[in-house]
């Protein structure tokens, strides 16, 4: 079943925390909303769960009408942050609450539970009192909680963010499983672009209440819609500099750190403003030789050793530094004049004024 | 352990045996008294363990009544105070089970409304109702009398029991509310998305987990009008209206005491507290620390 929101808007007295938002969810597709704390993602999952009411607008799910209904009457299922366990309740009651509210009757409550607890192998948890479990397995019994009713839209809030480095990777995993296995519509809020690029169909990036970009994870980083969502999606961050637009020989070109590099050529420049902002990512920046015509000279600002890659920062102008991320073979000395080269089919232009990224030739 | 550990273990249960000791004595002494005949009593040097067991003093209490209707009344002698013994007992049981559950449902719903809807006042609530137990009750019982002569109601058990939900609700009411503020409020969303009324939540998600505190509020609810002497004594004048507290003074009519009468009551108003305690003790210590830690 889809999710559509239509001109929805929530604000908090006078703060307004969703603009007039028009967002589809299609069916069966897992679709994350990311964004920094405050941007509204968390707002957006309750209102859908009907948690909070909404100040404007609609939510369908499918040809349903949703946004007078209590939250019980939507179908839904919910996995928090928290994980929001039922503390008097053992496991077998926690994950069949919703079976028993609905009235299923307790032989049947109790088979379904059964199901459940043997997918995620929490079967021998099933008479715990949820504080005698690991997060892990609070967690699983959360997510137990949410499959048994077979609910037709899936929302979880920030649910790893409680788990510790290694037992999210492992928990990624198996959402996405999950998601796989019960085609339901999913929808994940999250803060970690991690999480979100790599389990997710769809991410909406949200900022300030607006969605910057909605696009499938590889769109979204490969041509981020503005400078926001290309400074929040990668690690580290994208390079950012100011940049000239000119024209030499006929061809436009930008200048740089005094230095001239031919204009991307992936990029409509006709109505380009003279200033643009240009963006790189570390990972597409090479160490070149200090010699090297093609490269912009610099200096080593700093250099930190991040596992397999090095992150060299190179001091191009003054305040102006070009982080590289390359082999951690290659070493540099701090201090130590040194050059930074990109490939130009890899650079992102946006226009200053509106933060947008200039328009790509068909 | 070393030599000096030993020392030391010996040393700390000593003197907690001592404290131990020293707070249980007079209940011990109000005991054995209670079973010493009259005469005994009194003697000096005094006897800790009776010479002579009697059960007269409690046989007193509880069967007086019954004595003076089938002896007494005809003859036209006063009715002695002992007679009283049983209805003041029933009495305060009434006033204690009355206010115990007006004060803990009241509060309990209350608590649950300021930690959960917006209204204006919902933060200076909590707090005002604390001062306002702080306030010495001799302050607030002479107006509440005259408020009780107004509603007719004085020499009733229900002034009573107006009273003590009075003067315990507000403490009541902070300390769920600095319960319910320590449940989270997710666990209550979860259920609401299970499907659940609100209704159903509160009975099944939130009191079950607020448990412990409603257990607290209860059992600090019994102990103040169980014990209270000030209320009984202001807003009754019958004698088989009186409380327990007010009443076993009437054993006390200024030219002597009848200690042996004295002790008994005073051994018969405890046991049932002490069973209490001993059956919820759990409960109080989880209940009362919950609500300090994290209100």
């Amino acid at each position: 079943m889809d999710v559509r929101l239509e001109r929805l808007s929530k604000s908090f007295g006078t703060n307004l925390v969703l603009k007039s938002l028009d967002l589809t969810f299609p069916e069966r597709k897992f679709v994350t909303l990311l964004g920094p704390s405050g941007c509204g993602k968390t707002t957006l999952l309750r209102l859908i769960a009907g948690l909070e009411r909404a100040s404007e607008g609609q939510i369908f799910f499918g040809e349903r009408r949703v946004d007078h209904l209590t939250p019980g009457d939507r179908n839904i299922a919910m996995v928090f942050q928290s994980y929001a366990l039922y503390p008097t309740m053992d496991v077998a009651a926690n994950i069949g609450y919703g079976l028993k509210v609905r009235g299923i009757p307790r032989p049947e409550r109790t088979e379904k539970v059964g199901v459940v607890a043997r997918v995620l192998e929490i079967a021998h948890l099933l008479a715990r009192k949820p504080r005698a479990l690991s997060g892990g397995q609070r967690q699983r019994v959360a997510l137990g909680r949410a499959m048994a009713r077979k609910p037709d839209i899936f929302l979880m809030d920030e649910p790893l963010s409680n788990l510790d480095a290694k037992l999210r990777a492992t928990m990624r995993g198996e959402l996405k499983r999950f998601h796989l296995d019960l085609e339901t519509t999913s929808i994940y809020v999250t803060h970690d672009q991690l999480e979100a690029m790599t389990m997710s169909d769809l991410v909406a990036v949200m900022d300030q209440g607006i969605v910057q970009q909605y696009a499938t994870p590889e769109e979204v980083y490969d041509r981020p819609a503005n400078l926001f969502v290309a400074g929040f999606i990668g690690s580290p961050p994208m390079n950012f500099a100011e940049v000239e637009l000119a024209t030499e020989a006929d061809a436009p070109v930008l200048r740089l750190a005094g230095r001239t590099i031919p204009a991307p050529a992936q990029f409509d420049l006709t109505a380009a403003p003279n200033r643009l902002v240009l963006g790189i990512r570390p990972q597409d920046v090479r160490i070149a030789a200090a010699g090297d015509p093609r490269a912009i000279p610099g200096t080593v600002w700093m250099t930190e050793l991040i596992g397999s890659e090095r992150l060299i920062e190179v001091e191009i102008a003054p305040k102006l530094r070009i982080t590289a991320e390359v082999k951690s073979e290659i070493r540099a000395e701090l201090n130590a004049p040194a050059a930074v080269a990109f490939d130009a089919a890899k650079l992102h232009l946006f226009d200053p004024q509106t933060g947008r990224a200039l328009p790509r030739r068909a | 352990m070393t030599a000096k550990e030993v020392a030391g273990r010996i040393a700390l249960y000593a003197l907690l045996a001592a404290v131990t000791f020293l707070v249980c004595f007079p209940l011990i002494w109000a005991f054995f008294t209670s079973m010493k005949p009259k005469d005994e009593i009194f003697l000096w040097p005094p006897t800790l363990w009776p010479e002579t067991w009697t059960l007269a003093n409690y046989r007193a209490l509880l069967e007086g009544k019954d004595a003076y209707f089938q002896a007494g009344a005809a003859s036209g002698t006063a009715v002695p105070p002992s007679a009283f013994f049983l209805d003041w007992f029933i009495n305060s049981v009434i006033v204690t089970i009355g206010t115990t559950i007006i004060s803990t449902v009241v509060s309990t719903l209350a608590a649950y409304s300021l930690t959960r809807f917006r209204f204006p006042g919902q933060r200076s609530v909590p707090y005002l109702a604390l001062i306002g137990y702080m306030v010495p009750s001799i302050i607030f019982v002479f107006p509440m009398f005259l408020v009780m002569v107004e509603l007719r109601l004085t020499d009733t058990l229900l002034s009573l029991i107006l009273g003590y939900v009075c003067i315990t609700l507000p403490f009541c009411m902070w300390l769920m509310w600095a319960f319910f503020r320590g449940v989270p409020i997710e666990i209550e969303e979860a259920a609401l998305v299970d499907g659940a009324s609100r209704l159903r939540v509160f009975w099944e998600i939130v009191l079950p987990t607020a448990w412990p505190g409603i257990v607290a509020a209860a059992i600090f609810t019994l102990i103040v009008s169980w014990n209270d002497y000030l209320f009984g004594r202001v807003f009754m004048n019958s004698m088989e209206n009186l409380p327990l507290t007010v009443g076993v003074m009437h054993f006390f009519d200024g030219t002597h005491v009848d200690w042996g009468l004295m002790m008994a009551s005073s051994v018969l108003m405890t046991v049932p507290m002490a069973l209490l305690f001993m059956a919820l003790q759990r409960h109080l210590v989880a209940g009362f620390g919950a609500g300090a830690v994290k209100g």
